[in-house]
């Protein structure tokens, strides 16, 4: 109990030294004055705040070059992403496809018939189709 | 309140039934009339300057903290809302107190290896006020006692010196620090506690 009050009354000498320090820190007026009254202040503090619009002003043209940027980089990857979709989907339809222009637009015989049957890629003459034709309705009649 | 802070309000009710208030002459700069800036310079250059000079003793460093203080201000001008007279001149002393701050957590870490020694005169010195209960004759005003009291509070973080350089020597209460620095009463209120126990710390240590 006694220890703890002479900690008490320590703490408070201690603090009370403490302000005293402090207030002794901060006694600065005249300096603050002298300061306050300083000649060319106001010239100084323009010269600062202009160079300081400069500072400013071309972090800025950075900063609107940088936005451009990161506008335009994901755009130019979508575009660039999109090219190479639609390059391999030409690539890849033309080698698996199953007509081709002949078939498509043939010039003997173009018809539905020779579209239909051109995955074998063997011309169809007009007999097989013929052929193929009753063969469906003799199939259709047995039934 | 300290004189400073007094004749200076004395010096704004004088000057508010003949000059244009101060959220006026804000709206003039907006508008680009750059002479209301110096025009607001010139009355408030005063209590920055007392300002800074709480927080650091050569002239060159507090003519440094009205320059940055100004500057912030001139940028952030459009940020000022509040047309209520007087308003102007706590919205500046919020940014020059910030400014202080900022200066005292740069010096910090310059200095943050380079602690100033206190001597066995200073030591002795301590130990006789401190015996004497602290009340050992006019500490403010020696140069001595000064030179002391700045290596002792360069031993403290930025945070802690701002504090009790405003309470103990600024005189303000917890709610005018908090409004001037932007911290919460709770905060400052923590911050006062601690910054009292690091100064008995430092002192302690020269015992």
């Amino acid at each position: 109990m006694t220890g703890h009050k002479k900690e008490h009354g320590m703490n408070e000498r201690l603090d009370q030294l403490g302000r005293k320090l402090v207030r002794a820190a901060a006694d600065n007026e005249e300096v603050g004055e002298a300061a306050a009254s300083s000649s060319f202040l106001y010239t100084r503090l323009r010269a600062r705040i202009n160079s300081e619009r400069a500072r400013r002003e071309e972090r800025e043209r950075w900063r609107a070059l940088f936005g451009v940027v990161w506008r335009a980089v994901p755009a130019m990857a979508i575009v660039t992403l999109l090219a190479f979709v639609l390059f391999l989907s030409s690539t890849f339809g033309r080698s698996v496809g199953s007509y081709t222009d002949e078939a498509l637009f043939g010039a003997r015989d173009a018809g539905v018939e020779r579209v239909v049957f051109a995955s074998d890629r063997q011309p169809l003459s007009s007999d097989d189709v013929l052929a193929t034709i009753l063969n469906d309705e003799e199939r259709g009649n047995l039934r | 309140m300290p004189d400073g802070h007094t004749s200076i309000k004395q010096e704004e009710q004088a000057r508010s039934s003949l000059e244009p208030p101060d959220f006026e002459l804000v709206a003039r700069v907006r508008s680009g009339n750059e002479s209301a800036f110096e025009e607001l310079f010139n009355r408030h250059r005063r209590r920055v300057s007392l300002i800074a000079s709480r927080f650091f003793r050569q002239r060159e460093q507090v003519e440094e903290i009205v320059q940055e203080s100004f500057t912030k201000a001139y940028f952030a001008l459009n940020d000022f809302y509040n047309e209520q007279e007087a308003s102007f001149a706590a919205w500046l002393a919020r940014i020059a107190y910030n400014s202080c701050y900022d200066e005292l957590r740069r010096q910090k870490r310059r200095h943050e290896n380079a602690l100033s020694d206190v001597s066995e005169e200073d030591a002795a010195w301590l130990e006789d006020n401190l015996r004497a209960g602290g009340a050992e004759g006019d500490v403010e005003g020696t140069a001595v006692t000064r030179d002391l009291a700045d290596k002792l509070l360069s031993r403290l973080s930025a945070e802690d010196r701002m504090v009790l350089v405003m309470l103990d020597a600024e005189g303000l209460s917890v709610s005018e620090i908090a409004d001037s620095t932007g911290w919460s009463v709770s905060k400052v209120k923590v911050r006062a506690h601690r910054a009292r126990a690091s100064l008995r710390r430092v002192l302690q240590r020269f015992l």
